[in-house]
């Protein structure tokens, strides 16, 4: 299933006992969706595509107790940034966005439908907490905190994304980010040799996945960590003690965006470490191909991200 | 309660505001004086059906909701001295009103998307009125008609929709900028329930807020009412009288 999917089920559960609990599609469509038209019809709202209107309304019911969820083309977010700034934002009230399609998840259809800034201009809003679920159990774990805890939330989800990196892999959203695969070997004799900590988020997990096994295949010690929660921003001044490189790897073009975080992070924290943003080149992408084509074509491919990690390292 | 009287408040309220506005020059003057019979009918006329303490009103106007200011203080919002010290550090009271304020219940200041927001509440509550006051420039805003559309299909009747036409954007008339005319006809091909009256008649305002009660009331108001100077002349959109005689002009025309 679907992180849109298993989101919108969950949710679905907590509706039938909770009238207040609305989820507003703007014209968007899900499988998950028909037992809401069918069961609640009172708590579903198809609003037609009017992201502005509908962004709008969210917050005037939110402002009367509703908890509510729009359920949204995460490219549109931009169309509507105004009104989650302004609506939601200023006077608080907190609407949960669900984004589906982020970043280059609709790549064939071209630039119109990539969100490849949305971090970047998301995060410049005040009072909104971001989110990028790695797989179900933190998919519906946000469920459950956005229904216990509303607040004004940016939910990036995947489509069929759902990567485990061990059998304890509960959905915990504690910290807001995660060491998903160690690798240190604490050999005192490698005392003066790199140590590389890959942070990166969503999508790129599996790719970062194959570079840190590659890592580990050419003997670089290095750990992978999955930041899921970018905004409030997770870092803490002990998280990177170990590591002298900081590599964020992200899929999204670099201004303000994922990589962006990492440097403000640490730079909060006072933490002064060598650091390389990895992400998409500063364009919109008119060529044909899917998401992993643009990828791969693009200098994220797995080659390409192992290839500027040794780089990096050796510099 | 008798037009004299009523005609006697706004005049009160609009000298209010010129004080405040002219105080320190702090922005349109000129569009807080068009929509303050429509409030001071609201407020208090008691054969009107709007009742304060229970109904909402939504500026999607905000830079015309200082209006609302005098009356909010005569009616015990927040203290009368709060008046003297609009737009000042320490005031509550600013160029946009807010739901910081008491008595107000949005974010001001973004035309364009108090009609969204007020359906959000109209639809939440259905038992309550939301009174919404919007510009006629505003609706150049697309996602007003947005917002019209949906008002019409969920049939949020409890949702009042007054349209301030006082036919001035910011830098000329909205005919000669885009014609908004007919608006009626247009309004009511959204939402069918339209009427057009003169925005400073008690005895029109009266009849759209009682008895008849339609969902959408284009009041026809002149902007700058009150200060014969200003009144219809679009340059004071943006600029608040500075000279002492225009101040005392102004005062004298409204006392």
């Amino acid at each position: 299933m679907t992180q849109r999917d298993t989101f919108i089920d969950e949710l679905f559960k907590i509706a039938k006992e909770d009238k207040d609990v609305i989820l507003i599609s703007v014209d968007m469509g899900a499988s998950a969706l028909d037992q809401w038209r069918d069961e609640l019809p009172e708590q579903f709202i198809w609003t037609g595509i009017s992201e502005q209107h509908s962004i709008n309304l969210a917050a005037g019911l939110s402002a009367k107790g509703k908890k509510v969820y729009v359920y949204m083309m995460a490219a549109w977010s931009a169309r509507c940034f105004e009104q989650i700034r302004y609506s939601c934002s200023m006077p608080g009230n907190p609407v949960t966005i669900l984004s589906n399609g982020v970043a280059l998840g609709y790549a064939p259809a071209g630039p119109a439908h990539e969100t490849n800034e949305d971090i970047a201009y998301m995060r410049s809003l005040l009072n909104v907490e971001i989110h990028c679920p790695r797989n179900i159990p933190k998919t519906k774990e946000l469920v459950r905190l956005s229904y216990e805890e509303p607040k004004l939330r940016y939910i990036r989800l995947e489509r069929k994304y759902d990567v485990r990196f061990n059998d304890e892999d509960n959905g915990s959203l504690i910290g807001g980010i995660e060491m998903v695969k160690p690798g240190l070997f604490n050999n005192p004799a490698r005392t003066g040799e790199p140590k590389v900590a890959i942070v990166s988020y969503g999508y790129m997990l599996g790719r970062c996945d194959d570079v840190w096994k590659k890592m580990m295949e050419n003997n670089i010690e290095g750990c992978l960590f999955d930041m899921y929660q970018l905004k409030p921003n997770p870092i803490t001044e002990s998280m990177f003690d170990s590591f002298t490189h900081i590599i964020s790897v992200e899929e999204q073009t670099l201004s303000g965006g994922f990589g962006s975080i990492i440097l403000e992070g640490l730079s909060d924290v006072g933490v002064k470490k060598d650091v390389l943003r990895i992400g998409l080149p500063e364009r919109y992408i008119f060529e044909n191909g899917d998401r992993d084509y643009h990828l791969d074509s693009n200098g994220l491919s797995v080659d390409s991200i192992y290839d500027k990690v040794v780089e990096f390292i050796n510099g | 309660m008798d037009n004299k009287k009523l005609e006697k408040i706004a005049k009160s309220v609009r000298k209010s505001v010129f004080e405040f506005k002219t105080r320190d020059g702090i922005g349109h003057l000129h569009s807080s004086l068009s929509p303050v019979d429509v409030l001071v009918s609201l407020f208090y006329d008691e054969e009107t059906i709007f009742d304060h303490k229970e109904d909402i009103v939504i500026f999607g106007k905000a830079h015309g909701s200082p209006s609302i200011y005098p009356i909010l203080a005569d009616l015990d919002y927040f203290p009368k001295d709060e008046l003297e010290k609009y737009c000042r550090p320490g005031g509550i009271l600013r160029l946009h009103s807010d739901w910081t304020i008491p008595g107000c219940h949005f974010v001001g200041g973004s035309l364009g998307n108090g009609i969204g927001y007020a359906t959000g509440l109209a639809q939440a509550e259905r038992d309550k009125n939301i009174y919404l006051i919007m510009g006629d420039a505003e609706l150049y805003e697309g996602s007003v008609w947005e917002s019209l559309m949906y008002i019409s299909h969920h049939n949020l009747t409890n949702l009042r929709i007054i349209v301030d036409r006082n036919g001035l954007g910011t830098i000329g008339e909205t005919e000669k900028m885009l014609k908004l005319e007919p608006l009626a006809d247009k309004m009511k091909s959204f939402v069918g329930d339209v009427v057009e009256i003169d925005g400073h008649n008690y005895d029109s305002l009266r009849g759209v807020f009682s008895s008849q009660n339609p969902q959408v009331v284009i009041a026809k108001t002149t902007k700058g009412k009150g200060v014969s100077y200003m009144e219809g002349k679009w340059k004071y959109h943006t600029i608040v009288p500075s000279s002492k005689e225009d101040i005392k002009l102004g005062l004298e025309e409204l006392s």
